[in-house]
This record gives C-alpha cells, structure tokens and sequence, in this order.
C-alpha cells in the first residue's frame, strides 16, 4: 500500500509519523521546496531502527511520484499571515488546491483524497470538484480532530482515561462548529449525567478555540500533532478498511438537508472511503447550527464559482 | 517495573501474561500447582519475546510464595464449566480450591490488589474480599469487562463497524444475571436505540449473553481464553498504568445503587489503588428492577457462603 502527503510542513510530517509508527503503508512525502520532503524523510527513516518500523518513507518535490497511491493526503496551503486577509489565504489556497488535485487525478486517478488544508470544506469542495472522483473518494479532515479535542477536554475535566470517551463535533471546522454533548459519552455514559452544564458549556467553548489557544501559546506556529494524528486515523481507516465511524467533512446530497456541500457529519469510513453517511435525528436547534454553518460554507463556493476559481 | 502474578497457568492465565507482555505492562509471575506448567509457560512466552519485542521478565513458579511484593494478583484457577451446567454449581468445589489461596495472598501478597476471575466470579470476589479482610477498593472481579466487550462485538458485527467505536455497560452479576441497559450501548457516542430496531437489539444482548456459553459448546472441552485473558490484561493496565478508566466490575457495594454488604458489577474507574471511584448512575426502572433480581441471586449465593 502507498500513502502519498502532498505539502511536508508539521502537519504533513506529523501524519507520516503516526503512519509508519503504526506501520499502515509506506509513505511518500511531497513538498514544493525542493529537497524539504527529502530530508524530512531521511530523518524519519533514519529513526526506524530505534523504533522498529520498516515500512518506506521517502521524499520529492515532483509530484508525479504520488503515482498510484492508495491514499492521498493534501496538507500543503498557505498559513495565515500577519497582515493577509482571508480573502488574500482563501484565493491562494484554492490556487495550491486546484494545482495539487489536477496532478492527483493525473498520477492517482484511484486514490482516496483526504484534504486537510483550510478553509477545510470549501477546499474539499476544490478538490472533488477539480479531480471529477466519486464523491466518496473526498473526505476532508476536521469532525475527527475537533472531537479529539473535546474528547480530551472532558477526559481532563472528569480525570478519566482520554480513551474512555467518545465525542460528536459536526458542522464546519471553524467557530461555528456543532459540538454535541448529548452523543459525546465516558464509556457509553452520556457526559451530561457526569458533568453539569456549565462546565459543558465551558469545555465546547474551549473546543470551538482550541486551535487558536494553541497558536496563541505557540506564536509562530499552529498545532500539528492533533491534526497529524487525525489524518492519520483517517488513513488507517481506510487502508486497513476499519469502517469505523467518525466525524469527517463529506459531501452531502440532501443528507441532513444539506445539499452539494461538504459539511461535518459522522461517516462509516473504510476502503472506499465514505462507505455511508450516517444521520442522526437533530434537534431543532441543532439542525440550525448545523445550516448557519453550512450556509457560511456555500457564500464562499458561490464567491470562487462566480469568480470562475475553479 | 511493577510485578503481576497470575495464580493459575491455564489457558486464561496463559492468555492474560501474553497480552499483558505484548504490551509491556508489568514483570509477570505465572503460579500454578502443577510442576512445570507455569515454568513452561513463561519460557514460551520469554522466547517469543526477541520477536516481539518486548522485554518484560516472564517467571512460572509452582511455589505460591513466588507472588511477594506483587502489585495485582489474579486468581485464575478453580473449575470450569462444562457444556449445560451454570457458574453458580462450581461455588462449592472452587471455594475450596481458592480457600488456601487467599492465605497465602494475605501473607505473601498483603498489600496487592486482587483480580478475581473463579467462577461464580460475582459471589466468589465478595468471598475473597472477606476472606482477606483487604480494603473494599482492593479486590474486584473481571466479569463486566468481558460481557462488555462481547456486547461491543456483538453490535459491531450487527452494524459492519469497528468494534472500537462500541461502549456499553453491563451491571449485576454474570451469565444469566447480567444486566445490559440498551440506552448505555452506544456507537461512537451514538445510542444504538438510533441505529438499530428494538428486536435487533434484543438479538445482540441475548447473543452477547451467551458468549462464553456459545464457545463452550463449540470447543466442548475447553472455555474462552482470548476475551477473558484481554479483559484482565486490561484491568490490570489501568491498575499499573493508573489510567482511570471506566470499566464494569464486580465491586463492593456500600450504599451505592441501594445496595450493601455485596459485590455486584457496576461501572467503577480504576487506578493505581485499585476502585479510586464507583460511578452512580440514574438507571431506568426496568433496569432498576434487573439488577435488583441479579442482586438476589448474588445474595442467596453469599448467604449460603456462609460468612
């Protein structure tokens, strides 16, 4: 099996660690700098007799080496800088996105494409557009990583093993995520009988900024870890088809009466990638949340669709 | 590196130290009566070990006194079912063959947390707790962590997902007594009451109900060793590794749930003391209704225990 990351900054780098730490595949790394990709491998590589893996890793700055790999993983984009708009991030990314999906439909016309770039469900959206692949070959990163993050909060909170628990976080990755506390449970044990609603409250508020709170520690930079560890998750899925069901960013068609737009709900994710979406029966209020952030997602479509982006 | 003995080499036993090396959890002692078996076995598993890579000690013994200084002892031996008989006709025999066994943890072992897995394990972990005279939160059964994981399997297999994603919690006693609340079966958080029909439903808790019994009329002269084995490995990692995980074990009750003066399987979190905490939760009333039925059984058994 071969797993390819284009873009070989933290978050990419991350990702081939707990790739070929768990020995899933062997892995290309891809950068646009040239000889970056080369020696972050190198250096990986050169770990594995200490750490006993023996899967391959290398890396290139042509991306024409993602050749008939099973799974894809976009991380490369622009990070946000001081002075730069959204607007200014948002038009270079979907340039890097539409390069980047014209070449993995070239190279690896059969791979899953797991994209981790933000803004997530809009460059998704890019990618599956760009690429022409079947709309469960296109799953963007972001339920599984916010409800890492809320699952590590309530584990804190409770003094329990992280493991323990279980944590539903749909709707776009970005303030206007929807946690769900009512699915969110310690060993099956919905949190709300263990936790009172205050600190619920307290701890999805801390989810909803828990990016920015590490950048905010951070300065220069921004998680990679938690996000390396979640593509990677997604990865294995799919590899080792796990089917298991996590929160990603999919592409609905009516499903939550959402249409032609990726949005965070809970997938069945294996070989195929979405092997199903699964709805869950929302409140009011839920529903929404879920559409306010949807809504947000297809202004900006609209904009790139009208702008002729893509 | 903390020391596990397990007392009683046999498959189970057996199972438990291969899980707990895999992981490098603890140095293992193996016990067993029988000359030779536990020294045997611990070589086995001692020479897989530069493949595996693991680098724990492995010892057997046949020489109880071998467990001093243990952190966790886990008492594996007595008799085991055979095909058509219940848990509960095994009390008389196994009582006696683990009446010397709980000396010998009070002399060599006293301040170890004990891991009871003799069956009838419910009534069985309430007669080591006296016998010892150890603290409440020091001796536990297993039996809820294995009927939780066959829950969690059943309904995986039910659904086609990863029986990762499945929790569920199993109260009162084991077997037929055990009680399964659907509402607390759940799928990456997602109540299975949303997934599945009620009829599939009760399909999987009478399934999940039956494992052990199902494997034992498949293997005939043998009981499960995989899933018991893994369930004690993994209490006895959240013991060594204090992680606070939520498991449901026989524990001593003393108010909790209604109930007093027995040992009835609830969820408790467990640390490097053994129960650091025993979880109440609100149960519905036919649920409530269940566990009260279980704890009757329980009650006759410790009754004609006579302690």
């Amino acid at each position: 099996m071969k797993v390819s990351i284009i873009g070989s900054g933290n978050v990419g780098v991350a990702t081939a660690l707990f790739l070929v730490e768990k020995r899933v595949s062997n892995v290309v790394l891809i950068d646009i700098v040239e000889g970056w990709a080369e020696g972050k491998s190198l250096d990986i590589v050169q770990a594995s007799p200490i750490r006993r893996y023996d899967v391959s890793v290398s890396g290139y700055s042509d991306i024409s080496m993602i050749k008939d790999s099973n799974v894809v993983v976009v991380t490369a984009g622009k990070p946000r800088l001081p002075g730069m708009s959204r607007e200014d991030l948002l038009r270079d990314n979907v340039k890097i996105m539409k390069s980047v999906s014209e070449s993995i439909a070239e190279y690896a016309p059969n791979a899953v494409l797991i994209t981790v770039t933000n803004p997530l469900d809009i460059l998704a959206y890019v990618a599956l557009k760009v690429t022409g692949f079947a709309l469960k070959r296109v799953i963007g990163m972001a339920g599984i990583l916010d409800s890492s993050r809320f699952r590590y909060f309530i584990a804190d909170e409770l003094g329990v093993s992280p493991g323990n628990v279980t944590a539903l976080v749909l709707g776009g990755h970005g303030d206007l995520m929807v946690p769900l506390p009512r699915y969110s449970t310690v060993h099956g044990i919905p949190v709300s009988e263990l936790l009172p609603r205050a600190t619920i409250d307290k701890l999805i508020e801390r989810t909803r900024k828990a990016g920015g709170e590490i950048v905010s520690y951070l300065k220069t930079g921004s998680a990679y870890w938690s996000p390396g560890s979640s593509a990677a998750e997604m990865v294995e899925c799919i590899i080792r088809n796990r089917n298991r069901i996590i929160p990603c960013s999919a592409y609905l068609r009516g499903e939550y009466g959402i249409d032609g737009l990726f949005a965070g709900v809970p997938i069945v994710i294996g070989r195929n990638g979405v092997e199903k979406i699964i709805e869950l029966s929302l409140t009011t209020e839920e529903k929404q949340a879920l559409h306010l952030s949807a809504d947000k997602v297809r202004e900006v479509i609209e904009k790139i669709e009208s702008e002729n982006m893509i | 590196m903390e020391k596990v003995s397990i007392i009683g080499s046999g498959n189970v036993g057996v199972a438990a130290a291969f899980y707990l090396a895999e992981k490098g959890v603890a140095n293992i002692m193996l016990i067993d009566i029988i000359e030779g078996k536990a020294e045997g076995s611990a070589l086995d598993l001692s020479e897989a070990s530069p493949l595996r890579g693991y680098d724990i000690k492995i010892r057997g013994s046949s020489h109880i006194e071998s467990i001093k200084d243990s952190k966790v002892v886990v008492i594996t031996v007595g008799k085991v079912r055979k095909p058509n008989t219940l848990r509960l006709e095994l009390l008389e025999d196994n009582v006696k063959i683990i009446d010397p066994i709980i000396e010998d943890i009070k002399n060599y072992a006293p301040n170890s947390i004990v891991v009871v897995l003799t069956e009838p394990v419910t009534s069985l972990t309430y007669y080591t707790l006296k016998k010892t005279g150890f603290d409440r939160t020091k001796v536990i059964g297993v039996a809820g962590k294995l009927d939780v994981t066959r829950v969690c399997e059943c309904t995986a297999q039910e659904l086609g997902v990863s029986p990762v994603e499945v929790s569920a919690l199993v109260l009162g006693g084991h077997h037929k007594f055990m009680v399964i609340p659907p509402e607390f079966i759940r799928v990456c958080g997602i109540p299975i009451t949303e997934l599945l029909p009620k009829g599939k439903i009760d399909k999987i808790i009478s399934e999940a109900r039956e494992a052990g019994t199902t494997i034992l009329s498949l293997l005939k002269k043998q009981t499960s060793m995989y899933s018991p084995g893994a369930a004690i490995a993994e209490t006895i990692t959240a013991i060594i590794n204090d992680t606070r995980a939520i498991f449901c074990l026989p524990t001593y009750l003393d108010g909790e749930y209604g109930f007093k003066n027995i040992c009835l399987g609830v969820p408790v979190q467990l640390g490097k003391n053994g129960v650091e905490k025993i979880i109440e939760l609100e149960l519905s009333l036919p649920i409530r209704e269940e566990l009260q039925a279980s704890a009757d059984v329980i009650n006759k058994t410790i009754e004609s225990l006579g302690i």
